[in-house]
């Protein structure tokens, strides 16, 4: 099986983070909330997490609702 | 005469002073230890004995070591302090110490803040997955529970962790005062003898 690939989305808060999240749940888009992983940050912070495949949809729903910050490949 | 010595189930520092003793008094001994911790103790005797060391890999975790003293350490008066300051009882994590078990007795993580400690329980629980060793046991109750029903948001993390050889008890009456008890979708429901037998036994608790 192939292993599923990951892209992370960073917030400036973890308010953003939240608020981004109420949004995939809405557009039901998959979605998990993490700890941003130690590699990327050293900040006790949280992520939204997706599915490669979905970066666009998530893009496309946060675009003018919600900034982020980055996103990144896990 | 080669002798062997018997040091499996002790607890340190025994082994490392039974094979101490056995090669004062022996040309070469044989240590059948059942831990890393007497593997790193005898191997620093060897080198503080010059002995020649070597150890074998058995079954079951079982270590054999083959000590053999070396002729200049026969006149070489052994400083027993000296040894005694290398050895180690440090806590190696894991087996040494009994289980690890993880109790997660609220579905938030701290208080003060609900929606924070939403977040942060979630975050607690996918981290466990990345704990090495993993734990062994991880126990839900009163609304822990409800970390381990359907549409919980670590459901995934709590099947993995259970995939992984986690052991995950939930309370029985806990889900059933939650009416969640058809709902339970990670780990098996248990009850309050083996919640406080896993708890009494554990090696180390862990409260999020």
């Amino acid at each position: 099986m192939e292993e599923q690939r990951y892209v992370v989305f960073l917030f400036p808060s973890v308010s953003y983070a939240l608020k981004a999240e109420k949004i995939l749940k809405v557009a039901r888009i998959a979605h998990k909330l993490i700890p941003v992983p130690r590699h990327i940050s050293s900040d006790c912070g949280v992520c939204v997490r997706i599915t490669e495949d979905k970066q666009q949809d998530v893009e496309r729903e946060l675009l003018g609702k919600v900034e982020w910050d980055k996103v990144l490949l896990l | 005469m080669q002798v062997t010595i018997d040091a499996r189930g002790l607890a340190c520092p025994q082994p490392v002073i039974m094979a101490k003793k056995a090669i004062e008094e022996n040309e070469q001994i044989n240590v059948v230890v059942d831990n890393d911790m007497a593997v790193e103790n005898i191997r620093r005797l060897a080198v503080k004995m010059a002995c020649g060391f070597s150890v074998t890999e058995k079954e079951g975790g079982i270590r054999e070591i083959a000590l053999v003293r070396t002729g200049a350490t026969s006149q070489t008066p052994i400083d027993s302090e000296a040894i005694a300051a290398e050895i180690s009882c440090a806590v190696v994590a894991g087996k040494e110490t009994g289980p690890l078990v993880v109790v997660l007795s609220d579905n938030h993580m701290g208080r003060g803040d609900d929606v924070l400690g939403d977040i942060l329980i979630r975050g607690f629980v996918h981290t466990l997955l990345q704990l090495k060793p993993l734990p062994d046991t991880i126990i839900c109750y009163n609304a822990g529970v409800k970390l381990a029903v359907k549409d919980s948001a670590v459901l995934d993390d709590l099947q993995q962790l259970a995939k992984d050889g986690v052991d995950i008890l939930v309370c029985g009456t806990c889900v059933n005062y939650f009416e969640v008890g058809d709902q339970v979708a990670a780990g098996h429901i248990s009850n309050m003898y083996d919640i406080a037998e896993t708890m009494a036994g554990a090696g180390r608790l862990l409260r999020p």
